[in-house]
This record gives C-alpha cells, sequence and structure tokens, in this order.
C-alpha cells in the first residue's frame, strides 16, 4: 500500500484575512469602550480635582456666583438614599423569599417575577411622576419623604431579583435537611437559606445603593432639591445628583466646577460600592 | 437455575457470616406500612407496598435504580410534601399511629424519624451549632447541657475525638466522611425513634464508608433503622432484614441470611446474582 | 456502646412547640406574600396614576396627540403633540443600538476568545464599571466634553464630506450646535455600550467548551467558531440582552437631557437639535402651571412606559419561543 503524502495545508489566503479583520475588530472595539471610560473618568477627574478640598465638605451649596461647598447635598443624598434602601430592602428581601420559597411552585410568580422585570427596567423619570402623584401632591409640596419613596421603588425590584436568584441557588438538598430534623418552613428559611445565601443578597443591596446614589431623574420632582442646609423630611431636600444637575446646566463658572467636583465624588461612591460588591461575590466563591 | 436450598451463599462474596442474626422472638413492629401507594403526578412510582421495620432492628431495602426505595423511604418522614403534585395513598403507622393522617404535624414527626441523605448537607454553620440548632427547636437547654447533648451526640456518630477542639469550625470545612457523620450526629442529637438512610455512603471512599457501616450497627441497638443502598454486600453486611424492589412494587421481603442465601422469587435471585440492576 | 436516653423530651414541650411553629410559619408565610402581591399593587398604581394624569391631554387631542408637533404651553394656545418626543426617543434610541451593538458584541468576543487570561478579569471589570457611572456624569460629559468636539467635527468634516451624496446629505445636514439626535445617541450608546459586552459575554461563557473545541479541532478561525458556532448557540440570550438595553436606552433621563438640544421639533438631519419623552418631562414638569400642559407631559410618560413594556415583553416572548424551538 502506497503511503498518503501528508501535505502541509495552508489556510486559504481570504480565510485568514477575514479571521485577521475579524479579529481587528474585537480589539479595536474593547479599546473603543476602554478609551470612552478613560476619556469619562480622565475629564471628571480633570475637572473635579481641583475643586476638591475640605470645603466642599463642610459648607453648603453657594448662591450664583459665589464660593461654597456641597455640604447639604451630600448630606441630603445619604438621608435619602438611607430612607429608599431601609424601606425598600425588606419589601424586597420579602418578596424575593416568597418567590423562591412559599411561591415557588405557585402561578403567582411567574407573573411576580415578569412584573418585576418590567419595574426593574422602568424608566426612573415615570417612578418620578408616580410618586409626584401619590405623595408630593397629597402633602401639598415636595419633600425628601418623596424623594425616598421613590428611590425606595428602585430599590425593590433589584433585590427582590438578586433574593430570589441567590435563594433560588440554595441547593434544596440543605433545605430537606433541615426539615429531617423538624424544623419548620419559616425556621428552615430564616435560620439555614438566608445564611447560606448571605453574601449574594448583601451583594444586591450594595448594588441597589449603588444604583440610587446616582439617580437624579426620579428625586427632580419629589424631593425637587434644596439650597439651603435641611434635615426636614417635609421639607425639599438636596441631593448630590439634584446639584449637579443645577450647576452644570447653568452659567456660572464657580457652579460648573462644584457640579464636576460632586461628579467625582458620586462617581468615587458608586464604584467603591460596587468594587465591595464584587470582592464579596469572589471571598464567597473562592471558597 | 433451581435454587438450591442449602445455606451456602450463592455468592460467594456476600458472605452472611457475621451479619446480625434476627432476634429469636420477633421484635415489635415499629413502623407498619399498609398499602401503600406514591405519585408522581399522574406517575405511580409504588404500588401496595406493605411491610414492617421492627424495632431497633435494621432494615435493608435494595433494588435497581429507580425500583422506588428512595421514594419510599422520603415517605416515611413525608419529606415529599415539600414538593407539589406528590402525593401518598395508604397508611404508614408509627407506634399505631397514621402519619400520613393530615391532622399529624409533620415537622414532629420528623423529629421522631430522622434522615441521612446521600450527599453530606451540613448547615452553613458551626460544628456546635449545626447539632444545636435541631435541638434547639424543641427544647429549652441552659448552655451546660446542651454542650453535653452536643458532646453525646459526637460521640454517638464517633466523630467526637476528630472535632472537640473545632467546635466553631464551620462544618463544611470538615471532609466528606467527617461530614457524614456530623449529619448523623445532627439527626441523633434531636433523639428519633426511627433513622432513614438514603444511601449513605455512595459518595464517599471505601474507608469512610466501612466506618459508617460501624456506626449504623451500635445505633441500631437504640434506633430503629431503614438503609436504602445500592450495594448489596452492604445490605447483606448491615440489615437483619432485607427488601427488594423492583418497578414499584416490594417483590420479596424477608431475613437478610435467607434473601441472599435462599432467595423465594426468581427476580430476586436474578438481582443478588447480578443478571440485572 | 452509644446509650442515649429516649423519652427525655416531654410531650408538652413538643406540643407547645408545634404551636408556636404553626403561627410563626403562617405569619412569615403571610408577610412573604404580602411583599409579593405589593410588587403587583405598584405596577397596578403606575398604569393608574399615568392613566389618570393622561386623561385630560388625551381626551382633548385625541389621536392628534401622536401626530402633531406642536407644543405650546402658552396658557392661551396649549396645544400639545407627542410627534417630536416619540421621533427623537426612537432614533436616538436606534443610533445607540446600532452604534453600541457591533461595539459590545466585538468586547464580549474578545473577553471570551482572544483576551489573554491575565488581563480577562481587569478588562471585563473596567468595563462594568463603565455600566455602574451614573447616567448624569455620561450627560456632562457629554455636554461639556463631547458636545464641543462632535459641534467641531460635524461642521468642520462630516457635513461638507457627504454634502453631494443624496440622502447622506440630508441626513448629516448642518449647521451642528454640538447638541443634537447624534450626540444623545452616541451619549446612549456609550451608555448601554457596558451592559451588552457583560451580558453578551455572561452568554458566551455558557457555550459548552467542547462544542468550540470540535469546531476548533476541525481548522476553523476564531472568525469562523464564533460567528458559526457560538453567536447562533448563544442568539437568544444576545438578543434578550439587546432588548433589555434598548429598554434602557429608551427610558434614559439624565444623559440625553444635557446633550439633546431640547428643541421639539421633527428634523430629518441627525445634526439637529431635538427632544425625548424623557427629557421632555424632565425639563418642564417642575414648572408646568397650566393643568393641560401637566397632563400632556404625563401622557408622554404614559406613553413611554407602554413602548418600555412592549420591548420587554417582545423579549420575554421572543426568549420563550426560542427556547421551545431549542427544545429547553
Amino acid at each position: 500500500m502506497e503511503p498518503v503524502a501528508v501535505r502541509a495545508r495552508a489556510l486559504p489566503a481570504r480565510r485568514k484575512s477575514a479571521n485577521a479583520v475579524f479579529q481587528g475588530l474585537c480589539y479595536a472595539a474593547t479599546a473603543l469602550g476602554l478609551t470612552a471610560l478613560c476619556l469619562i473618568l480622565g475629564s471628571l477627574l480633570y475637572n473635579g480635582v481641583g475643586g476638591l478640598s475640605l470645603r466642599v465638605f463642610t459648607e453648603i451649596t453657594p448662591g450664583p456666583g459665589s464660593q461654597g461647598g456641597l455640604l447639604n447635598a451630600i448630606v441630603g443624598s445619604l438621608i435619602m438614599t438611607v430612607l429608599g434602601v431601609a424601606v425598600g430592602t425588606p419589601i424586597g428581601i420579602l418578596a424575593g423569599t416568597f418567590m423562591a420559597e412559599y411561591g415557588r411552585y405557585k402561578r403567582i410568580t411567574p407573573v411576580v417575577r415578569f412584573i418585576n422585570d418590567i419595574l426593574l427596567s422602568a424608566p426612573s423619570i415615570i417612578i418620578g411622576l408616580f410618586v409626584y402623584e401619590l405623595v408630593v401632591v397629597p402633602m401639598g409640596g415636595f419633600s425628601a419623604l418623596a424623594g425616598g419613596a421613590a428611590l425606595a421603588i428602585i430599590v425593590i425590584p433589584v433585590v427582590i431579583r438578586t433574593t430570589e436568584d441567590m435563594l433560588l441557588l440554595v441547593p434544596n438538598q440543605l433545605r430537606e435537611a433541615a426539615a429531617s430534623i423538624g424544623a419548620p418552613r419559616s425556621v428552615i428559611i430564616r435560620s439555614v437559606c438566608y445564611k447560606a445565601a448571605q453574601a449574594g443578597i448583601v451583594t444586591g443591596v450594595l448594588l441597589a445603593v449603588a444604583r440610587v446614589s446616582g439617580e437624579t431623574a426620579p428625586l427632580l420632582f419629589t424631593a425637587l432639591g434644596n439650597l439651603n442646609f435641611s434635615l426636614r423630611l417635609t421639607s425639599p431636600m438636596a441631593s448630590l445628583p439634584l446639584t449637579i444637575n443645577q450647576f452644570a446646566s447653568s452659567a456660572y463658572p464657580e457652579w460648573q466646577s462644584l457640579a464636576w467636583t460632586g461628579a467625582l465624588i458620586i462617581t468615587a461612591a458608586v464604584l467603591l460600592l460596587s468594587i465591595v460588591a464584587r470582592v464579596l461575590v469572589s471571598k464567597r466563591s473562592g471558597r | 437455575m433451581s435454587i438450591s436450598a442449602t445455606s451456602a451463599p450463592i455468592l460467594p462474596s456476600i458472605a452472611t457470616n457475621g451479619a446480625p442474626i434476627p432476634h429469636a422472638a420477633p421484635a415489635r413492629e415499629k413502623v407498619k406500612i399498609e398499602g401503600l401507594n406514591f405519585f408522581y403526578g399522574q406517575n405511580q412510582a409504588l404500588k401496595d407496598i406493605t411491610l414492617s421495620l421492627r424495632e431497633n432492628q435494621v432494615t435493608a431495602f435494595i433494588g435497581p435504580s429507580g425500583c422506588g426505595k428512595s421514594t419510599l423511604l422520603r415517605v416515611l418522614n413525608r419529606i415529599y410534601e415539600l414538593y407539589p403534585n406528590q402525593r401518598a395513598e395508604g397508611r404508614v403507622l408509627l407506634d399505631g399511629e397514621d402519619i400520613l393522617d393530615p391532622k399529624q404535624d409533620r415537622n414532629v414527626l420528623r423529629a421522631r424519624i430522622g434522615m441521612v441523605f446521600q450527599k453530606p448537607t451540613p448547615f452553613p454553620m458551626s460544628i456546635y451549632e449545626n447539632i444545636a440548632f435541631g435541638v434547639r427547636l424543641y427544647e429549652n437547654l441552659p448552655r451546660a447541657e446542651m454542650n453535653d447533648r452536643v458532646e453525646h451526640a459526637l460521640r454517638g456518630a464517633a466523630l467526637w475525638t476528630e472535632v472537640k477542639d473545632k467546635l466553631h469550625a464551620s462544618g463544611t470545612s470538615l471532609s466528606g466522611g467527617q461530614q457524614q457523620r456530623l449529619c448523623i450526629a445532627r439527626t441523633v442529637a434531636v433523639k428519633p425513634e426511627v433513622i432513614l438512610f438514603d444511601e449513605p455512603c455512595s459518595a464517599l471512599d471505601p474507608i469512610s464508608t466501612s466506618r459508617i457501616e460501624e456506626l449504623i450497627d451500635e445505633l441500631s441497638s437504640s434506633y430503629t433503622i431503614a438503609i436504602v443502598t445500592h450495594n448489596m454486600q452492604q445490605a447483606a453486611r448491615v440489615s437483619e432484614h432485607t427488601a427488594f424492589m423492583y418497578l414499584g412494587e416490594l417483590v420479596e421481603f424477608g431475613d437478610t441470611q435467607a434473601i441472599f442465601t435462599a432467595p423465594k422469587n426468581k427476580q430476586t435471585e436474578q438481582y443478588i446474582t447480578g443478571r440485572f440492576g | 456502646m452509644v446509650n442515649i436516653p429516649m423519652s427525655a423530651v416531654s410531650i408538652g414541650g413538643r406540643d407547645l412547640a408545634v404551636r408556636r411553629f404553626a403561627a410563626s410559619d403562617a405569619f412569615f408565610r403571610l408577610l412573604t406574600r404580602s411583599a409579593a402581591y405589593f410588587v403587583l399593587t405598584l405596577l397596578g398604581g403606575f398604569l393608574l396614576t399615568l392613566v389618570f394624569g393622561a386623561w385630560l391631554a388625551l381626551s382633548t387631542f385625541g389621536i392628534s396627540f401622536f401626530t402633531s408637533q406642536s407644543w405650546n404651553p402658552n396658557p392661551d394656545i396649549l396645544k400639545f403633540g407627542a410627534l417630536a418626543p416619540i421621533y427623537g426617543t426612537v432614533v436616538t434610541s436606534a443610533v445607540a443600538m446600532t452604534l453600541a451593538l457591533p461595539v459590545g458584541l466585538g468586547i464580549a468576543v474578545f473577553l471570551t476568545e482572544l483576551c489573554p487570561l491575565r488581563l480577562r478579569r481587569v478588562i471585563g471589570t473596567a468595563i462594568e464599571l463603565l455600566a455602574g457611572v451614573p447616567s448624569i456624569i455620561y450627560g456632562m460629559w457629554g455636554l461639556f466634553v463631547l458636545a464641543p468636539v462632535l459641534q467641531n467635527l460635524e461642521n468642520n468634516y462630516l457635513a461638507p464630506a457627504v454634502s453631494e451624496i443624496p440622502i447622506l446629505s440630508t441626513v448629516f445636514a448642518g449647521p451642528s450646535y454640538g447638541q443634537g439626535i447624534l450626540t444623545a445617541g452616541i451619549i446612549l450608546a456609550i451608555m448601554v455600550l457596558p451592559f451588552i459586552a457583560a451580558v453578551s459575554r455572561d452568554v458566551f461563557q455558557t457555550v459548552p467548551p467542547v462544542l468550540k473545541e470540535a469546531a476548533f479541532g476541525l481548522g476553523a478561525t476564531t472568525r469562523e467558531v464564533v460567528t458559526r458556532v457560538v453567536l447562533p448557540y448563544s442568539r437568544v440570550g444576545v438578543i434578550g440582552g439587546a432588548m433589555l438595553a434598548l429598554g434602557r436606552a429608551l427610558g434614559e433621563t439624565m444623559a440625553v437631557t444635557f446633550v439633546i438640544g431640547n428643541d421639539p421639533k421633527v428634523r430629518a438631519s441627525l445634526l439637529a437639535p431635538g427632544t425625548t419623552i424623557s427629557s421632555s418631562i424632565a425639563n418642564e414638569f417642575a414648572e408646568a402651571k397650566e393643568a393641560m400642559h401637566s397632563s400632556a407631559l404625563v401622557a408622554l410618560g404614559l406613553i413611554l412606559f407602554v413602548i418600555t413594556l412592549i420591548v420587554l415583553a417582545a423579549a420575554r416572548l421572543l426568549l420563550l419561543r426560542m427556547n421551545k424551538q431549542a427544545g429547553a
């Protein structure tokens, strides 16, 4: 039998070049994305760092054309974020618990999940409209409570989603093991499932916090904003994104500079939270 | 092939020498299953099962995959009720009371009939808490008594010496065999009357397996035990009674010695000699 | 031999526990169920409030609300039409998706196939960080940095370059003020880009390695493996992710408001200013004095909500049907 000659085959030029072009495009796409990130963060730093000083954290927002800080805006953001998260997180965790545990096999759960997805992706400005009609109109004015309510409505779907996903990941064998020593449903959920899904649920809450810290639209006609320092929950309250919005679109250079500084502060806070959430997840899975 | 009437084992490897010998007077029926049928949706998985588990003895359930032995076990502690579309019909009497009766509280039932699963499942807590968790459900013990309980349970599972210095380490930090023994300790700590073992050794190495088998032997002096196993030699080693199941039916049930040396049913004989399964 | 005393637990103790458990189970079940139903009432509340608020405007203008470009809050005139905002919303989102989809997929392919392992995590995280940047930052950056650059490019290079070509000369007609539909579209594209990249990357990673190895083993190039194996396998997830990104782009407010130019007119050129639904609401709602004005804005909100709902429902249905086809 004649040995079959093994020919060294070369890839046809057409396929080779098509592949090269394709790969080149992918590299380019990534470069584009990274460039955008660098440009944005870069201009944040460039324009915002100059204004960073102790004054930013100790003085309240100035009138047009004067110098000042962002104290009331920062405090306002903290207050409303805490409000929103404090109200939204328990509701979100409980609802997610129902969907993953008591209601797992019930027909209502896929409906709730679908509606939750809608709320998750709902434009936040519409949430602002809703809270306006529901809270601002009856109360007769804008308030921090309204702002907190709007933020809570944004927090709830995020927390529901992560809670349900994390609880669904808990293996059924664990539940069976707890049931088999006589633990009732509520104890199984609280003592076993929550413990097992802990890291994931906390991550979900952190992500929700990161998301609402940067929200502007839902606060536009709920909290309205306030150039003075106020801790009253029933009055309009300042927030960092709202202040940035007002100052950036103004014509006063001092205000614009503060806007950049505020933007830098918010972005840093949000990125920090996201990184912490990420570290928590990887620590959990790295075990 | 005709079945010889001698008591020589059919398979030399399944020697029943040294296996527990049933007591001269039959022990009391701790659990009595009468006409049990079980359905997954429309699918019938158990057909008219009737048998008894004798008190303080080990009953093994053998049979090919899908024959219903695990399903049967899971009826005994009503763990199937965690899922929709699964239902049991018939009677299962524990000390004379029908546990399938909806009026029976299933949580208390599960504290009386414990279960050890195929895959070790330590709770995401410390070793101490894993055991204290179940005890706390029904009893309010002061610290010193709880410590004793935990120690008792761990000794009962032959795990005490290995973990006594790290009771606050996480349950998941133990090896597979240790985790399974932790699960056994956890089950024993709530003082059940019956313990169900669902293929407890199939995820373990041979050394851990033989330790668990020793444990089952010790435990049987205080508890009624039912064990589902794929491993016929294991069934022959640890049990006094054996049930052979096939396609949801109880094909043969009797003394382990008899089943393995002189099975009455042809299917049993074929399974034991490895013709199928 | 282990000797554990048998009935140390009194029957009384167990009975108490049983009753306690039944109560706590019932309570917890009620609590969680209420929370889940609350979600339903939230959505119901949304729709109700929006419909009530929009009723005045919709019943007054009827169909013309969708076809008219007029937007006059003057108390003597009070004529409103949603055509310009709807047009702006749809076109900016279309521009955004056209730009972001290929780039996002390219990044996902890079991260899963081409990137050296050590850099994968870093670059992946960097792209995801882009997603975390608050939208108002995008708006500011767009206004102060991108818009002037684009204005320069569009007036001095783009418009002259296409001034002879038939269709393109209308689509890219000057003059440009930097703020316009195209700028808004580009900003939106950068905003949804990380989302598409992350979702696509996650979906690509679910492709079983054996499938890719089989293709590579036959001598296929990376391009061929991606386009003939990876993409078809994961198209369900990719499309789902794209539609979610579209939903996000449609509803985006702050990033767009800064750079769209806020001119309630429909114009053929992408370089011209325009408006979107969300930016109209954002700009005017707090100061709307006339009831008709507010109602028109709420009507805009209702339209936006319905559009987003349709996109989401379509994404879901698509996923369902494709899963059925795949025999999942």
